[in-house]
């Protein structure tokens, strides 16, 4: 599903280079729940930036389903990100002006499906979530829990391949954190791949899988447990 | 002052953060301003009253006395008296003073060697120099309306032939008529020239020469302005067929300081008209007027309808550079919206931003004051060179410049009121937020 | 890119997209009607006037001294006159008129059929006392009749001929022969084309023109001359000195040509028409200037909006004209709502000055133009706002 080949990101400004991302390999297969985990400022935000091509890379490649997106359009990459990635943001992200229902059309809107097509996603999605009493209301309305299950829907209408998740939990108190993993580890039965940064590592134990990022460096750390006294230090 | 100074430190730094909204925001209200200005300059002079204290008091009577038949309502008496009308017009003690009148056009040099000069020439009876409060510098007015070899020259005009203004007793060539100066007038101009407003020449300058009607009539002038013959005077005659026939060429202005003059003039008038009737001289149905001096340009449709045209069109400009002078201004206010609320947050009253408010309505209306003043003036030379014959009506006294600094600070206000409003007393969790 | 959406997004924005509604219908008002005024100028200076405007010069001119304007003083001033225009290279033919065409108003008077007054009366009919030159200066062909050759004196005891244009002779004479009829001012013994006398009378072609002495030059007189092609220039450069050689005591109020003489009949409508053009201009500015503006504004405001609608897949160039389409939108609602405002303004301006009504195309051709002011002035910021990253717009501080 995903392949990454000594992949590198670079931040540079007048004064200071920032290496992100280190050459970093990584395989994600289809229908895994990743966890990526990390001190702070380990790269791991950058590292699903990239992933989900808000964030062009320096160094290596990067196959998202067998496909090379070095080089592709602008154009190009925008209708890949719109069919086969969705995101979930820690600050959910939401158009303040939209409903609900506006909020979730958006990217069904740019995959050009009609309205019907649109409308009946849209109600699918929001019943999964269990909002659809609210298909009305807009952000303002709704609690953080709420909201970030109306990401969620919006996410997931366009039934991509990949979903990505910055901290998705990050802003919300712990009984609404369980319920967001729980349609998260729900939709990931269903058989979506999903790519998920946290700082949780009760969150981190429920995916299936987890990468530990430290200073760019990459390494598969089921083993990590940033409570535990003697840890080992990650070599890529 | 020292807080308010602070203010407009405060307000030139904002505006130094983001220079290019605000000078926009100028320029936009500058353009406004300044077309407005312009236009409301000859608008405000074209209707200004020259003689306030007496304008309501000075009225030029019309009648109806004319050889041909006109029975209906179409029937307008004509805007000029012939000499016979005004001598019936005159023979009456009600008026506080009357003055028959014309302009014409003459040559002048002080003997034949000279080449003739162009000059205007105001052929009048005595009062006009009363009615109209004509200033006198150096000898004085003619006794009495009887035809003499006498002339009075403006200042400019005497200081032009003998290089000086007291020329009481010279004597000057008119038309090769060698005529003596009896008087000298002080400098002079009346705006709008409201004694002559047929034909729209209340616009013009006032003239350069005054003489005695009959003198005028006697030397065959004809008027330069407006003059019909009803029947068959050779206007070649104008000193014998045109003192009976019906020429109409004189302007007539009588002064009646009370209604119940007005009343008993009117009633007059009325009288006259119906004694003529009756005498099978005029046929015309009976359409007397008597038409104020503040009404006489509206008369004779001398209102420039293209100023009145532009005056509504600059002022929707108005309207719409300060709509868009306020959009500018909101989008400034609602970017620096977060310093507002910080301020606010520190502890800052609504009362004291309100403060803040007016120092930046201040230098708003400074800067929006200096640019109206620099494209007024560049739209009254443009209006100057588009219509030349307002020329007289283009300058500035401190009572345009007043009523300009009072719309500037008035726009100011506005444009700046609605922004600061939602600024200083939106939700404060809100603004800092963002 | 849903119109749904966008009127959503303006609606939540109500006191902003509101100024510029408002300011965009003004502005359409505005633009509209000053096309209306300067197209009804551009129709009046283009009108057919029935005379060559280009090779035709007109001298206003008054002798200054009492004598030259008494007979025989005065002809034998014409006749030197006359002989010494005629003697300039380039001169085609001259003629001396009491007055010349193409004025506000002027010399006129009433002129009937004799026997039918009642019916025929005309008021206000401008008055030509001409040189026999006149009509080949003035280009005018003969219709019917024949053209008087020697001048008739007005007071004599046989009234002068006179010479009917052809929109006069239709309505004195209507579907009869004119030629040897009489007006009141005397048998009519032709009848030329139709030549632009005075704005003020009831039809500018209705004149009427005698071969006779001037009965006086108290308001001066004109000097009419016919040049070649090309020469006018050339020619009236020499005029002043050619006449001051006759006789210097006159006075030359102007020399211009027909068509300097046909502009200043509509300068004030010419005026007020650049005038208002030019405000229309400086409205168009202000009006891309806000626009500007606001866009500008507006995408710094929804920065985080743009790079949440990047992340879900909206291409540069889908973000770059839905920016443009709010633009669209907001100019369309406008100038609609601007239709009526500009209705209104004409109707308001038609009780000061005469303009005419506003055909049906006009605002549609008005609207196109502001729409592409509109979206040249969104265009920078439109293209700036395609740049956002979304990967920092949508990151949580």
């Amino acid at each position: 599903m995903i392949q990454l080949n000594d992949l590198s990101k670079v931040f540079k400004t007048e004064l200071i280079e920032t290496h992100a991302l280190r050459q970093i390999s990584l395989t994600v297969n289809e229908g895994e729940f990743v966890a990526l985990t990390g001190p702070s400022g380990s790269g791991k935000s950058t590292l699903l930036n990239v992933l989900g091509t808000l964030e062009h890379f320096d160094g290596g490649d990067y196959l998202l389903d067998g496909q090379s997106v070095k080089g592709l359009s602008d154009k190009s990459l925008s209708a890949l990100r719109n069919e086969k990635i969705g995101f979930i943001f820690q600050g959910f992200n939401l158009i303040k002006d939209y409903s609900l229902f506006d909020n979730i059309e958006l990217p069904l809107r740019y995959r050009g499906f009609n309205a019907a097509e649109r409308k009946r996603r849209v109600e699918h999605a929001l019943e999964q979530v269990g909002l659809a009493a609210r298909r009305d209301y807009h952000p303002s309305q709704l609690s953080g829990g709420q909201q970030q299950r109306v990401a969620i829907a919006r996410a997931i209408a366009g039934q991509p391949r990949i979903l990505l998740a910055d901290e998705p939990t990050g802003n919300l108190d712990s009984l609404m954190a369980r319920q967001v993993m729980e349609l998260l580890e729900q939709i990931n039965q269903n058989g979506c791949t999903i790519l998920m940064v946290t700082h949780d590592p009760e969150q981190a134990r429920r995916a299936g899988r987890q990468v530990q990022i430290i200073d760019g460096h990459l390494s598969d750390a089921s083993m990590y447990d940033p409570l535990a006294q003697n840890s080992p230090v990650a070599v890529a | 002052m020292e807080q308010f100074l602070y203010y407009l430190k405060v307000s030139v730094k904002s505006i130094r953060r983001a220079p290019l909204p605000y000078v926009l925001t100028v320029l936009i209200m500058a353009l406004g301003l300044g077309v407005f200005f312009a236009n409301a300059t000859f608008y405000y002079r074209l209707n200004a009253d020259p003689l306030p204290h007496k304008s309501d008091k000075l009225f030029f009577p019309m009648m109806l006395l004319v050889p041909w038949e006109c029975n209906d309502n179409t029937c307008k008496p004509p805007p000029v008296l012939s000499y016979a009308n005004v001598q019936k017009l005159s023979n009456t003690d009600i008026p506080t003073a009357k003055a028959a009148m014309y302009s014409s056009d003459a040559y002048l040099r002080l003997d034949t060697k000279q080449p003739p000069l162009p000059v205007s020439v105001r052929i009048t009876q005595r009062d006009f120099f009363r009615m109209f409060d004509v200033p006198v510098l150096h000898g004085s007015i003619w006794p009495d309306d009887s035809a003499r070899n006498e002339i009075i020259l403006t200042k400019a005009l005497a200081e032009k032939l003998f290089g000086q203004s007291d020329v009481v007793g010279k004597t000057l060539l008119l038309d090769d008529k060698p005529l003596t100066v009896s008087g000298v007038l002080d400098n002079w101009q009346m705006l709008p020239r409201l004694y002559d407003a047929n034909s729209g020449n209340h616009v013009e300058p006032v003239e350069q020469i005054y003489l005695p009607l009959e003198t005028g009539y006697d030397m065959n002038y004809m008027s330069n302005s407006q003059s019909s013959t009803f029947d068959d005077t050779d206007y070649r005659q104008l000193s014998s067929q045109g003192r009976t026939g019906a020429l109409h060429q004189l302007q007539y202005w009588v002064q009646l300081d009370t209604p119940a003059q007005q009343q008993a003039y009117r009633d007059f008038m009325q009288n006259l008209a119906s004694t003529e009737k009756a005498a099978g001289r005029h046929p015309s149905i009976i359409n007397n007027q008597l038409t104020s001096m503040r009404n006489i340009v509206a008369y004779f449709g001398g209102e420039s309808g293209d100023i009145k045209a532009f005056a509504l069109v600059t002022l929707l400009f108005l309207l719409v550079c300060l709509l868009n002078a306020s959009h500018l201004s909101l989008n400034r206010y609602l970017s620096n919206q977060y310093e507002f609320s910080l301020r606010r947050a520190l502890g800052a009253s609504r009362w004291q931003l309100q403060q803040q408010m007016f120092a930046d309505v201040l230098l708003l209306t400074l800067c929006c004051l200096a640019g109206a003043l620099l494209i007024g003036f560049g739209g009254v030379q443009l209006m100057n060179y588009l219509w030349p014959v307002n020329r007289l009506f283009s300058t500035w006294d401190w009572q345009l410049l007043l009523g300009l600094l009072l719309l500037a600070l008035s726009a100011s206000y506005l444009v700046t009121l609605y922004p600061s409003l939602r600024a200083s007393f939106g939700a404060l969790n809100q603004q800092l937020k963002e | 890119m849903s119109l749904h959406l966008m009127l959503k997004s303006l609606k939540r924005r109500k006191v902003v997209t509101g100024l510029l509604l408002l300011q965009l219908a003004m502005t359409l008002a505005l633009l509209l009607n000053a096309v209306m005024l300067a197209s009804q100028t551009h129709a009046s200076l283009n009108e057919p006037t029935g005379l060559d405007m280009e090779n035709i010069l007109q001298v206003q001119l008054k002798p200054t001294t009492p004598e030259l304007r008494k007979y025989p003083a005065l002809s034998d001033l014409l006749e030197r006159q006359l002989a010494g225009v005629r003697a300039v290279p380039g001169v085609v033919a001259v003629a001396y008129s009491n007055q010349g065409p193409l004025l506000q108003g002027g010399n006129n008077g009433n002129v009937f059929k004799v026997g039918a007054q009642e019916r025929t009366n005309l008021a206000s009919v401008p008055m030509y006392f001409v040189s026999a030159d006149f009509f080949r200066v003035l280009g005018l062909t003969v219709q019917n009749g024949e053209l008087p050759v020697s001048p008739t004196p007005l007071d004599g005891k046989v009234q002068s001929p006179v010479v009917l244009t052809q929109q006069l002779a239709e309505h004195l004479f209507a579907g009869e022969n004119p030629v040897g009829q009489a007006v009141n001012r005397g048998p009519v013994a032709a009848v030329v084309s139709n030549f632009y006398g005075q704005r003020s009378a009831e039809h500018v072609f209705n004149n009427s023109v005698q071969v006779a002495p001037m009965y006086g030059v108290d308001w001066g007189y004109s000097l009419l001359l016919r040049v070649e092609a090309g020469s006018a220039d050339t020619v009236r450069q020499q005029l002043d000195q050619v006449l001051r050689n006759v006789d210097t005591n006159i006075e030359i109020f102007y020399v211009r040509s027909l068509a300097e003489q046909h502009h200043r009949l509509y300068r004030t409508e010419f005026g007020l028409a650049v005038l208002l053009t030019i405000l229309a201009g400086l409205m168009l500015l202000v009006t891309m200037i806000s626009s500007y503006s606001n866009a500008h504004f507006h995408a710094l405001k929804s920065q985080q909006d743009i790079g949440i609608k990047r992340a879900l897949g909206a291409s540069r160039q889908a973000i770059f004209v839905e920016l443009l389409a709010e633009g669209w939108l907001c100019t369309l609602l406008g100038t609609g709502a601007g239709v009526f405002v500009a209705l209104l303004l004409n109707k308001l301006l038609a009780t000061v000055i005469v303009i005419p009504a506003i055909p049906l195309w006009l605002p549609l051709l008005a609207i196109s133009v502001l729409i592409l002011c509109v979206t040249l002035a969104t265009w920078y910021p439109a293209r700036i706002a395609t740049r956002v990253s979304p990967a920092t717009a949508t990151k949580t501080l």
